[in-house]
């Protein structure tokens, strides 16, 4: 609390000091709606090095943000500059005022009111058109979504799932959406229990989708519900019978039928070729050591194997 | 290689030929026992999701698998001696395949655990072992060279799946999956109609001059136990009198354990594998912890894989040479050591580079000791007692390999620092690879020895026989 105090106090000696140095451009303008005590403060700071730079800023309750840009300035310090915000490329009005070199910087702060998502944006503070700090705000993105898509199977149920990153501050609540047509349409749970089901965890939400069927195919969405705005990811779901798997499935229990069996095969003709060429030398050894009987034998037993 | 040891086997083993159309079926069936529970892991994220479960829950499916896989190795051990190697792979494929089929229509994780890890392991044991044994009946010679090319296997399979897994889980989602898995994995019953059971009716030519005398050589080295490997002559006698010696032979060789060999293999084993494994499965978190992204973390373990690829034949290789192939066992001894060294230094390196260098020569070691593990088995007990060695051998690693990766993980989260995971599992490696120098030199002496004293009996008993029949001669003569 006391830090917060501070900062008011900081403010309002600033808006003092700076009341008195600039009498012909408008100084910073004082906190604009009416609840400035309820409203928690942030300010966030950024010392450029270099010619740009990016500070992402994670949003996630209403707040009276104080973004605050310092350049050390160029080669040549000119004694003043002109400063100016933008948010999302577009001039904030009456933002723009000249900057002294104070302490061999210049300094530009402004406070803004982030009360809703329209506030969410790329905010940027320009020295002149050379030195620029943008800063991005946004709220937490989600963590690791799957970008392939989920396959489930007919009558099966299927699990999709989004997660926040542990890092990252832990969102209200998790809402379900559908695609239907071109819009996106809530799944509650509560109309249709035996179809749908939703696990919450902090950091985490499950839909458990029973007895899917083809229709069931398509994206889904998971909002992760903050004060100050929702974070939407996606998640395919694409749903196939089990005749998918099985395609290949048979044709390689074919081909291992097929190659077992000409395998087994070949050695089966191979055993009968040798046992057959055996027989062969085995008989012609006999008519070449013995006579005419063993001759006459020997073609016999080849007209018998012939048979 | 001396020629007796071809003799003890009562064939010559064709060393090529059909050989090596074996030693592509065992390729493959090694390969799926290896790499199959490994590849699985891709999808327990989405199973995990789907039952609702934790991930330690569903990674004892893969720890199911793995320890049925090991503790089966006796059952598979009896059926190859009973029915050899064919039908047993055959039946084994089938096995893996109906436990995935019937894993895509679980239930719960309790289906799973029964269908892919009791039966899946159970299959995968009934393809691993008659693969290895059955080198051994084709393979002498170039044994150490086949074993290392049948090993090979494992790292290439595990290559393939793993993107193969991958997109079939895009595809069909993990149900779809594990279906065509089961048809896959069929592919070992190919591997085992390859596995022709080897002709024994070879008889083995004599090359050397005194023909009867070593026709009687011949003899004695078949019948009288002056063999510098004892356990043939059981083998010998095993064949000789058959069903008369005792249903426990025909179906397990319990009389390993008095057999010196085995037991220094046992004991080192045993204390090696609490620390095999674990630095694969520590190396991309390490390197996570480094501080090195996942990609780059996971490509480490690529560069080991494929290093590993590599190394198994050169060391099958190596192995075959006949500088090495007498003395295999100090090659497997400095092999083991060199892995514990690798642990040891392993702390030492810093960053990206660092690591790349010891995933190049963890997977130089990683891959000699798988190349040449089993050939010193074979080495150490024959082809004949193989079967059930390897079979008590796996099933007394069962414990090891289970507790091997948790107690390093133990380790880790205890100290909060991977280095003293990395310094116990190089002393793991370092104290049995130095075991195995001590005792292989007093092994080898003893063996030496009785080769010695045996060749001194043959040559008195040729002596002996010679004489006699030129004294029968002379009679006649006379």
């Amino acid at each position: 609390m006391t830090a917060s105090w501070k900062q008011l106090f900081f403010q309002i000696l600033l808006l003092v000091f700076c009341r008195h140095i600039n009498t012909k451009t408008p100084g910073p303008t004082p906190p604009p709606l009416a609840p400035s005590g309820p409203l928690p403060t942030d300010v966030r700071s950024v010392v450029l090095k270099g010619e740009s730079q990016t500070e992402k800023v994670e949003v996630v309750n209403q707040v009276n943000l104080t973004l605050e840009c310092t350049w050390a300035g160029n080669r040549d310090k000119q004694p003043n500059i002109t400063g100016l915000w933008r948010k999302d490329g577009d001039e904030i009005e009456n933002s723009l005022l000249t900057v002294q070199l104070e302490n061999e910087q210049y300094n530009l702060k402004r406070v803004f009111n982030i009360v809703s998502e329209e506030n969410l944006g790329n905010y940027s503070c320009l020295f002149g058109n050379e030195a620029r700090i943008d800063f991005v705000l946004a709220a937490p993105h989600m963590g690791e979504v799957r970008d392939k898509p989920i396959v489930g199977y007919v009558g099966d149920t299927a699990v999709i799932l989004c997660k926040m990153e542990e890092s990252k501050p832990k969102p209200s609540t998790w809402n379900w959406y559908r695609m239907n047509g071109t819009d996106k349409e809530q799944i509650l749970p509560a109309a249709e229990p035996h179809r749908y089901e939703i696990k919450n965890q902090a950091e985490k939400t499950k839909l458990l989708v029973h007895n899917l069927t083809e229709a069931d195919s398509g994206l889904y969405y998971c909002a992760a519900v903050y004060p100050i705005s929702t974070t939407m990811g996606h998640v395919e779901l694409k749903v196939i019978t089990f005749f998918e798997p099985l395609k290949p499935f048979i044709a390689i229990v074919v081909e291992v039928i097929i190659l077992v069996a000409a395998i087994l095969l070949y050695e089966r003709s191979r055993s009968k070729k040798n046992y057959a060429a055996g027989n062969e030398t085995n008989d012609q050894s006999n008519t070449l050591t013995q006579g005419e009987n063993n001759g006459l034998e020997g073609s016999s037993s080849m007209r018998q194997r012939k048979v | 290689m001396p020629p007796a040891a071809a003799t003890k086997l009562g064939y010559t083993p064709p060393d090529g030929g059909w050989g090596w159309a074996v030693v592509f079926g065992a390729f493959i069936s090694i390969g799926f026992s290896y790499a199959f529970p490994k590849s699985l892991t891709i999808y327990f994220k989405e199973i995990q999701e789907y039952f609702s479960v934790s991930y330690s829950q569903i990674a004892w499916v893969s720890s199911v698998m793995l320890a049925s896989m090991y503790a089966a190795g006796p059952v598979s051990s009896i059926l190859v001696n009973r029915y050899g190697s064919r039908p047993v792979v055959l039946v084994g494929g089938v096995m893996v395949s109906a436990g995935m089929v019937l894993a895509s229509f679980g239930k719960t994780i309790v289906h799973l655990y029964l269908c892919v890890g009791v039966i899946g392991g159970f299959g995968l044991a009934f393809n691993l072992q008659p693969a290895l044994t059955i080198i051994g009946t084709y393979f002498q010679v170039k044994r150490p060279l086949a074993n290392g090319l049948a090993m090979t296997g494992s790292p290439v399979v595990l290559f393939t799946l793993a993107p193969l897994n991958q997109f079939l889980f895009d595809s069909f989602g993990w149900r779809g999956s594990f279906l065509i898995l089961g048809s896959i994995v069929l592919n070992c019953c190919v591997a085992g109609s390859l596995m022709r059971p080897v002709n024994k009716t070879a008889r083995q030519k004599p090359k050397t001059e005194p023909a009867e005398c070593n026709g009687a050589a011949a003899e004695e080295a078949a019948t009288v136990d002056t063999s510098a490997q004892s356990d043939n002559l059981l083998t010998e006698e095993n064949q000789s009198e058959g069903r008369s010696q005792g249903c426990v032979h025909r179906f397990i060789d319990v009389s390993l354990f008095r057999h010196q060999g085995f037991l220094i293999y046992l004991i080192g084993n045993v204390v090696m594998f609490f620390g095999f494994f674990a630095p694969v499965v520590f190396l991309a978190p390490y390197a996570r912890h480094q501080g090195i992204d996942e990609y780059s973390a996971a490509f480490l373990l690529s560069i080991f894989a494929l290093v590993d690829m590599f190394i198994r034949p050169t060391t099958g290789f190596l192995g075959n040479s006949k500088w090495i192939r007498p003395r295999i066992q100090y090659f497997f001894s400095f092999a083991v050591s060199y892995n514990g060294l690798c642990h040891l230094l392993c702390p030492l390196a810093s960053g990206y580079s660092g690591l790349v260098v010891y995933a190049v020569f963890f997977g130089l070691g990683f891959g000699m000791v798988s190349a040449l593990l089993f050939e010193v088995l074979m080495d150490l007990v024959g082809a004949h007692r193989f079967s059930s060695a390897v079979g008590l051998v796996t099933i007394i690693e069962c414990g090891p390999v289970l507790l091997g990766p948790p107690i390093s993980g133990a380790l880790v989260d205890i100290f909060g620092d991977y280095k003293y995971m990395y310094y116990a599992c190089g002393v793991f490696m370092l104290a049995p690879g130095i075991f195995f120098f001590i005792m292989h030199y007093f092994n080898y002496k003893r063996l030496d020895e009785e080769r010695r004293q045996s060749v001194a009996a043959e040559m008195r008993t040729c002596e002996e026989a010679v004489q006699l029949k030129m004294s029968q001669a002379d009679k006649t003569d006379g």
